[in-house]
């Protein structure tokens, strides 16, 4: 059985025009171990699913309207807070986008690494502050010894994601959900973060859910990717699959529409492939059409008329679109 | 220098004096640029590619004088920027223009469309009412926006439109250099594709120079005729785009290469991913040797000593050295 098992996930959030669907029938299951990714532009609901997951979604404003989310065997969307409180930071974690904002400024690192340890685990302060230490230097933290002492401030955005990862790893969770883990950080150090997460993920054998809008991140890091289009699973498959042979023709503007370095640059240049205009605003989210039909070049009568199905192509490998298996 | 040579800078030094007492009265400086030579083609695209706190936005600021140098030449056409005054820095502000990386925060909210490009021509130009009515219609339909939208305030826009806004005013005063710092890193990917194809579509039509500053080396790789890496205020290697894709001789070139993740199976399969472990070091108290020795896998004794120079575009002791 999965690990973690989402069903039919209905999720709505109240806006002054009404309710909008801002995941809309999304399904998906995530094995022990595996590395899953979630790619799409920003709007179309990613983060969204992420804090579903960790029951975070925003009080009053976002309520999971129908299906399930199950976690080892457990059922999340109808559990109780202190439930709840219990699996986040122990079974599930996640490390969010901004390294900067995420730690708070008045505690040094070592007491916010040691809270999640005293909180989930009841070790003792001592025992906490020395795991914590340990932890920092497993993130690759130089001189551990001495920087569990420092302030988010005193490190670099580098530094505070590792920080970050040290604390969402610090009860060795069975998921960890990463939420664009170094869009604010540069090329070398997103490649210093990757690298830690692969090593971290082989050690303690925990899933990864990886949220990003780079192609080039998803092929080196995921396995199994789903691209999410205004709310709803465009295609999902095998990360080898999907970007050698889309069958969504999101997936293939979202691949093509980047600027990649090939193995052999030539002088020739090609213009970019465009998806043109923009993701559609939240109250046309949940109509019974094509959400992506307005910037398809292949769209066609049907495609305004009904929700596209999916479609399959072998047993892992699915596409929501009307004409998936011309692509 | 060759006559086709618009923008020429040389020995360029930008420094900032940072409060941290040494002994009485004494300033320390940060130098953000730090002896930089560059020249630019006309028509052609140079970029400039490092990490934060490289001294990329700042040694394009300093080009187009919106910090002040230290020391050094900023060329165009012959004519030194850095030394003019009054109506002549006036005339030279017209000849470089600016597309600012945030769409959002770059544009007058209070302003409409068409007041946003009409600006520098207002204070730049000197053009009558009419031309510069005209000017707009045409740069309108240049960047890709209908007339109508001249009367939209700009939070009516998307980011990518607001982004042709951005690019619709640095055109205004027709200048030689346009100078893009960043120019889609804050917008959605399919969204960048859209503002890529039309800087260099403009470029073609208009022929167009431009200085590219951006850490996405995917984007620089597909708008660039000539790349600048820069690491710590210092050019490390300078060349063609060719040359600096295929083979680089740097080793922080290198590393900062096989960083970028790819979809192509075939270069993840080549290349060997380098990390380069540590932090770069403090600006302010700069080692006397290789500025990346500390974090080099392959420094020697002489790249902790020597400061190595800009020699055959690599400024390194063992450039081409395999890490």
């Amino acid at each position: 059985m999965a690990l973690l098992s989402v069903k039919n996930l209905q999720i709505e959030i109240k806006t002054r025009a009404g309710v909008a669907p801002v995941i809309d029938d999304l399904s998906f299951d995530l094995e022990a171990g595996e590395s899953l990714s979630f790619v799409g532009e920003s709007g179309c609901g990613k983060s969204m699913t992420a804090l579903a997951l960790m029951g975070l979604l925003p009080e009053g404003v976002g309520s999971v309207a129908a299906g399930s989310i199950t976690f080892d065997g457990e059922e999340l969307t109808t559990a109780t807070e202190t439930r709840l409180r219990e699996i986040r930071g122990n079974d599930i974690s996640m490390i969010f986008q901004e390294p900067m904002t995420s730690l708070n400024p008045l505690f040094t690192i070592g007491e916010q690494i040691a809270e999640v340890l005293r909180a989930h685990q009841n070790l003792s302060r001592k025992a906490a502050w020395n795991q914590a230490i340990e932890l920092l230097d497993a993130v690759r933290i130089p001189n551990a010894k001495a920087r569990v002492n420092d302030y988010p401030f005193q490190m670099s955005g580098g530094q505070r994601q590792r920080v970050m990862i040290a604390i969402a790893l610090a009860c060795q969770p069975k998921i960890l959900i990463a939420d664009e883990p170094t869009t604010a950080l540069d090329v070398t150090v997103q490649a210093q973060i990757f690298d830690l997460l692969q090593d971290m993920r082989r050690q303690t054998d925990s899933s990864i859910i990886l949220i990003t809008h780079d192609m080039g991140a998803v092929a080196e890091m995921a396995e199994r990717m789903i691209v999410m289009y205004a709310g709803r699973k465009a295609e999902l498959g095998p990360v080898e699959d999907v970007i050698a042979n889309p069958r969504h023709p999101y997936t293939a503007g979202l691949i093509s529409c980047v600027p990649h370095i090939l193995s052999t640059l030539t002088e020739e240049r090609e213009k970019l492939v465009e998806v043109p205009g923009i993701v559609p605003p939240l109250n046309d989210f949940g109509k019974d059409s094509c959400l992506f039909a307005s910037r398809c070049q292949q769209a066609q009568a049907q495609c305004l008329e009904a929700r596209p199905p999916e479609i399959e192509f072998g047993p892992e490998h699915q596409s929501a679109c009307w004409r998936a298996q011309e692509l | 220098m060759s006559d086709n040579t618009l923008l020429n800078v040389e020995d360029l030094v930008v420094r900032f004096a940072v409060k941290r007492s040494r002994g009485f009265g004494k300033n320390a400086y940060l130098h953000a640029v730090d002896n930089v030579n560059f020249s630019v083609k006309r028509g052609e695209t140079l970029a400039i590619v490092g990490e934060s706190g490289s001294g990329k936005t700042t040694a394009a600021l300093a080009v187009a004088r919106l910090v002040k140098s230290y020391q050094g030449k900023v060329e165009l056409n012959g004519t030194d920027l850095l030394h003019l005054s009054d109506e002549d820095l006036r005339q030279a502000r017209a000849k470089v223009q600016f597309i600012f990386q945030d769409p959002y925060s770059s544009l007058n909210p209070r302003l409409r469309a068409s007041d946003i490009v009409r600006e520098p021509m207002d204070s730049l130009g000197n053009m009558t009412e009419t031309e510069k009515s005209d000017r707009i219609d045409f740069l309108f339909e240049a960047v890709g926006l209908r007339p109508e939208q001249q009367r939209l305030f700009p939070h009516q826009f998307s980011g990518g439109q607001r982004q042709r806004i951005g690019i619709a005013r640095a055109l205004a005063t027709q200048p030689d250099v346009i100078i893009c710092d960043e120019p889609v890193s804050a917008l959605d990917v399919a969204v960048q594709a859209q503002i890529l194809n039309l800087l260099r579509k403009l470029q073609k039509d208009f022929g167009l120079t431009y200085l590219f500053i951006s850490h996405d080396l995917g984007v620089v790789q597909h708008m660039c005729d000539s790349i600048a890496v820069m690491y710590m205020g210092k050019i490390v290697e300078y060349g063609p785009r060719l040359d600096i894709f295929n083979v680089p001789q740097h080793p922080y070139t290198q590393a900062l290469l096989s960083a970028v993740p790819s979809v192509d199976k075939a270069r993840r399969a080549k290349s060997r991913r380098i990390l380069i472990s540590g932090d770069p070091p403090d600006p302010v108290n700069l080692p006397d040797g290789c500025r990346f020795a500390n974090r080099c896998s392959t420094a020697k004794d002489i790249c902790r000593r020597d400061q190595p120079k800009l020699d055959n575009g690599v400024a390194c002791h063992f450039p081409g050295a395999k890490l």
